[in-house]
């Protein structure tokens, strides 16, 4: 059974340090593996220890820094990783994004019978990319999965969370599912392990690799454009309360009802 | 003439429209209105909701929100929600009546839905968006969206390059307007009978163990921080629930209470919680980060409580207590017993 996990590196939200000019200074940022992604590894591996024959591949797409999160999925246990780094994909949109992992997953995983990928990115924020991906394989998928009971070659049974709903569903393979719930298996790699992973070469692509045109790839591919970036700006008349706070607090209460 | 499309979903249940589908019908009636001012365009609002039947007062909701035309897209197939057949119906429909701009709800359903049938048409999406404005741009007309992103630290407004230019937008980020005339029409479309034999939906259940959060109509919300954390000790989030219970307001928190289990996350306010417009906010021990803050800034009376002076959250309130909100909890539930 072939599993693809999809994993991003992200800046830490936490942790947003501005220029002067009120842009990310991204340099300053510490940056780590999208959460909802690490989970996604977990269940992969997950499923790897409850079959034989499972192979992992974890695919990222960035700049060279991203195989950081890589390094992290050898060392947590895939078999096999794939950095999709080059100029040309900078600036992607989702749509990009999801056409250049879906080119890759074709083209150097083509016997894939499970993708599994976190179902947001923390800076972006979207979950677009999984059903972008999924409409561009042309595969089922289920989103918002919060427990995966069972994944062979041939289905698999996941639960579903959307608002207080829990939908239960059985989809045959080939699929896509996106967790984003934390696997009650937790894989906490140790040195040992990042140093086994170094092994592992991680296998890099970029556009000619992929077949994909450049002019059709990052910002000058993609459907959408930032116009323009800026903080929010605040302008509220805030008035202190110096005393009464409880009183003053439950007669605002009052007053509004 | 040219056409703002807005996606109404339907509880398929009752067959009901979401409110957030009134919302979005009058922002495009909103839209409509920028487009005249700006290049003299006309633009008519079509509200297309998919299902199996839709309920009399939702249609009439939609056309008094100034829907020029409501459409249900109908047959027996679409009486159970499957994002496959959805996409294909709406594309089916859209295919035949194209549009320059689509808004489609951000509820869950929605956020399945709206990158599927944006993939299919080749074109952008924008998410989550908390601004919609046309602008002029080289004397053509743009959808010009705005969204928070970086967990809300940042502000961006996104152009779309391709047609139909299309977005999304949380619940309660917009106001409905009711007040127009009602000259609208309705009509339906039947699309072919598609199925989906790779998903099968087993089971649906409600969650148990969660009370009823929901934070729409939301009159007043008292809402937990970090800063009413004693260790692993609930005791302040639950003395706030008391008070909550008594004043008969709601409970919530930030992201940080959930991810330490002080609350469940169904309470979490914020870009990966819920968004909330209440009468009156009180922040108990809230920071400010900008993330919580985008999902309940719009409230029309926002106190806040913190001990540090210079915390974030001031700069978003009405009223600012410099205290200890633990204290002020205990003094509430005094002065209420």
């Amino acid at each position: 059974m072939n599993i693809v996990v999809c994993i991003k590196q992200v800046p830490d939200v936490d942790d947003i340090k501005w220029t002067k000019e009120n842009n990310l200074d991204r340099s300053l940022m510490l940056s780590k593996i999208n959460p909802y992604d690490n989970w996604a590894i977990d269940y992969a591996m997950k499923i790897k220890s409850q079959f034989k024959d499972v192979k992992i591949t974890a695919i990222s797409m960035g700049p060279a820094q991203s195989k950081e999160v890589l390094q992290l999925a050898l060392a947590k246990g895939a078999d096999r990783a794939i950095l999709l780094s080059d100029k040309a994909f900078s600036g992607s949109d989702t749509l990009i994004t999801a056409k250049i992992l879906s080119a890759a997953i074709l083209k150097y995983v083509p016997d894939f019978n499970l993708i599994l990928t976190g179902n947001i990115a923390q800076d972006g924020d979207t979950a677009q990319v999984p059903v972008s991906m999924a409409q561009l394989l042309s595969i089922p998928d289920v989103t918002n999965v919060v427990e995966i009971f069972n994944a062979d070659k041939k289905m698999a049974i996941v639960a579903q969370k959307l608002d207080d709903e829990i939908n239960m569903y059985e989809v045959l393979t080939p699929c896509l599912i996106a967790v984003k719930k934390e696997c009650d298996v937790k894989i906490q790699p140790k040195i040992d392990d990042y140093i086994k992973a170094q092994n592992t070469l991680i296998e890099l692509y970029g556009a000619i690799d992929l077949g994909v045109e450049k002019d059709k790839v990052g910002i000058i591919g993609s459907p959408t454009i930032v116009h323009k970036a800026y903080r929010p700006e605040i302008n509220k008349n805030t008035q202190e309360i110096k005393e009464n706070f409880s009183r003053t607090i439950i007669d605002l209460i009052l007053k509004a009802k | 003439m040219k056409k703002i499309t807005v996606y109404c979903e339907l509880n398929l249940k009752n067959y009901t429209m979401l409110p957030v589908s009134y919302e979005l019908i009058s922002k495009a009636v909103e839209l409509s209105r920028q487009a005249f001012e700006l290049k003299k365009e006309q633009y008519s609002v079509e509200a297309v909701a998919l299902g199996s039947n839709l309920d009399e007062d939702s249609l009439k909701k939609a056309l008094n929100a100034g829907a020029n035309r409501v459409v249900l897209v109908k047959n027996k197939t679409l009486s159970a929600f499957s994002q496959t057949i959805f996409a294909q119906s709406f594309i089916e429909y859209y295919l035949k009546n194209k549009s320059e701009v689509i808004l489609f709800p951000a509820t869950p359903y929605g956020r399945i839905l709206a990158p599927r049938i944006t993939t299919i048409l080749n074109t952008g999406l924008v998410a989550d968006c908390t601004g919609l404005d046309f602008i002029l741009k080289n004397d053509e007309l743009k959808l010009a969206p705005t969204r928070p992103t970086f967990g809300s630290e940042l502000m961006a407004t996104i152009l779309s390059k391709k047609f139909p230019q299309c977005a999304t937008v949380r619940p309660n980020t917009f106001v409905a307007n009711f007040g127009l005339n009602a000259d609208g029409q309705y009509c339906e479309f039947e699309p072919c009978e598609y199925s989906e034999t790779r998903v099968k939906l087993l089971r649906t259940m409600l969650e148990k163990n969660t009370t009823d959060v929901n934070f729409d109509n939301a009159k007043v919300v008292l809402a937990a921080g970090f800063g009413l954390s004693e260790g692993k000790d609930k005791k302040y989030y639950l003395r706030l629930e008391e008070l909550a219970k008594k004043i008969n307001a709601k409970l919530a928190c930030t992201r940080k209470v959930a991810d330490f289990d002080l609350l469940p996350r169904e309470f979490q306010i914020g870009q990966t919680g819920s968004n909330v417009v209440a009468d009156v906010y009180i922040a108990f021990g809230i920071s400010g980060a900008i993330q919580h803050v985008s999902g309940m800034k719009n409230s029309k009376t926002i106190i806040a409580i913190n001990t540090d002076e210079n915390a974030d959250i001031f700069k978003y309130s009405d009223y600012k207590i410099t205290a200890d909100a633990k204290k002020i909890i205990d003094e509430m539930l005094e002065i209420l017993s």
